[in-house]
């Protein structure tokens, strides 16, 4: 039974959602939770506030499952990240984003203290360059490079075209350049 | 050079590390769905019917309502022309008069 669950496709767990189904949600939600809480995380610094972004999206899910359109829709992920992004960006409008702590940072036993620290540096003012980002091109780096999803998908999820999700990826990359640069 | 600084980026972006998730993030969700009641979207006549009840009005206003498309449509019905013609311009009323009477 357990194996059936798990077997099934996200369109065919949002028809039963849509049924009233508690199982097919809580199947959908283990599933992909870590992929929604990532992306809400790199756009907020803020791990409270980026679990609430995802729990919000998921609950919007559960109480109107009408929104889920599959013939309007073509993916269920493309259609969710849509969602947690605007959810993202609501939030940050609300409220200033956090600095990420040192103690945010995961240590890597491998290095030594100084490349740690150097790293540590180096990753800090990434974050504080990316977070300075307009907001398409930042969101087209968290899902370009994060998310790992292809240009192509990236650029359905943000509404664009290949070439201006490139283009919202190239002037990123300047930017980040020229200001790490310096 | 250049290359060099791209590939440094490109490091930087792909290893940005993250803080993990709250190890119950998923069975909150799914307890507080549970507690969250869903809504079903009505069928299409459902929604004409409830639209229809929001138009629901005392019976005042329903005569008060009607007396004015009627009055409305009353004013609008009547002849645009009603002033007199002040100028008589040669035309007297016994012009109008059959020709037998005006003999008379």
């Amino acid at each position: 039974m357990a194996a059936g669950w798990a077997d099934k496709q996200d369109n065919e767990l949002l028809a039963l959602i849509q049924d009233g189904n508690g199982h097919a949600f809580a199947v959908l939600v283990e599933r992909h939770t870590d992929r929604f809480y990532r992306l809400a995380y790199r756009y907020l610094q803020n791990k409270a506030g980026a679990e609430d972004v995802v729990q919000d999206a998921f609950l919007k899910l559960w109480e109107n499952p009408a929104l889920w359109q599959p013939q309007r829709n073509s993916k269920f992920t493309t259609w969710f990240y849509r969602i947690v992004v605007n959810l993202c960006l609501d939030q940050r409008k609300k409220k200033k984003p956090e600095v990420l702590d040192n103690d945010a940072l995961v240590a890597d036993d491998r290095a030594t203290a100084d490349e740690l620290m150097m790293r540590e540096q180096e990753q800090k003012m990434m974050e504080r360059e990316i977070a300075a980002l307009p907001d398409r091109q930042r969101t087209a780096l968290n899902l370009c490079f994060d998310e790992g999803l292809t240009n192509q998908e990236a650029a359905e999820v943000m509404g664009v075209n290949l070439k201006a999700l490139q283009s919202l990826i190239m002037r990123a990359k300047t930017t980040l350049k020229e200001r790490l640069k310096a | 050079m250049s290359d060099n600084r791209d590939e440094k980026l490109e490091t930087l972006l792909r290893s940005r590390r993250i803080e993990p998730a709250s190890s119950d993030l998923t069975q909150r969700i799914i307890l507080k769905a549970q507690r969250t009641p869903q809504i079903k979207t009505p069928p299409f006549w459902q929604l004409v019917r409830d639209l229809f009840g929001e138009f629901h009005l005392p019976k005042p206003a329903y005569v008060l309502a009607s007396a004015l498309v009627l009055g409305v449509v009353i004013g609008f019905s009547a002849p645009q022309e009603t002033h007199l013609a002040v100028d008589d311009s040669g035309v007297s009323i016994q012009g109008f008069l059959s020709a037998d009477e005006a003999l008379l």
